[in-house]
């Protein structure tokens, strides 16, 4: 049985047909791409690595998650946006993702303002 | 319709450009924040893209971080114990000591992994 960091014990519904073992997870193939590609070429990962990333990974997203959500019901507010993510990560001492992530997010509020008022041509 | 070109402006000399527009499937994210606790009510459609970028930075600290663990052991194959290592020696991956200790334990009858940790400045 795998623990979980931080209370939330939703995560530990394997095979109770709410939570499905591969929705549990990243798919590991995109993970493995990931660490491929951060390695020397010469490098090998060990498949038990790339399902320990898996793992690390959805923790992550909870641990974050959750914090974002905390910060969101304190605000009163109900649906959870990428500013709360930023928020989260620098809360949880992940400063160096939460800058590059909020330029990012202003690249993609600006991309979607974009696509707003520039509607692709037909024809 | 989205133009298909729109995408790659996206990460145009920005963060991780090597990957296409989400390296990692949104709709599994956002599954795995719905599951982080019963308190995430509603997630806004930027979220999981904030996040998508959040785990490769993750995914590739974390990576980059056991490599330097695995070198140390004069390997050149990632294992599950070089991204333990890594866990315990960094402050902000705190949160996955419990879960990579306990899918260690798992490995009944193996070496005894005597693992040289550095000393971490806690002040």
């Amino acid at each position: 049985m795998m623990d979980n960091v931080g209370g939330s014990s939703s995560n530990i519904a394997e095979n109770s047909g709410i939570i499905r073992e591969q929705d549990r997870l990243l798919p590991i193939a995109n993970v493995g791409k990931i660490m491929k590609q951060i390695l020397p070429p010469n490098a090998k990962i060990s498949k038990e690595s790339k399902e320990t990333m898996q793992e690390c990974v959805s923790e992550f997203i909870s641990f974050v998650t959750s914090e974002a959500s905390e910060k969101c019901r304190k605000e009163r507010r109900k649906t959870v946006n990428g500013d709360d993510i930023c928020w989260a990560l620098g809360s949880l001492g992940f400063d160096d993702y939460a800058e590059p992530l909020r330029r990012y997010l202003q690249r993609y509020r600006e991309q979607e303002l974009d696509r707003a008022n520039n509607p692709p041509k037909r024809g | 319709m989205r133009q298909a070109g729109a995408y790659s402006g996206l990460l145009c000399g920005g963060v991780s450009g090597r990957t296409g527009p989400h390296s990692l499937p949104l709709a599994r994210i956002k599954k795995i924040m719905k599951n982080s606790g019963e308190d995430v009510k509603m997630i806004s459609g930027e979220a999981p893209i904030i996040f998508s970028k959040a785990c490769e930075l993750f995914i590739e600290e974390l990576t980059r971080r056991s490599w330097i663990m695995a070198i140390q052991g004069k390997r050149r194959t990632l294992h599950k114990e070089d991204l333990a290592s890594a866990v315990i020696a960094t402050d902000i991956f705190d949160f996955l000591i419990t879960l990579v200790s306990s899918s260690e334990s798992h490995a009944v009858g193996g070496a005894t992994n005597v693992m040289e940790v550095e000393t971490i400045d806690c002040s």
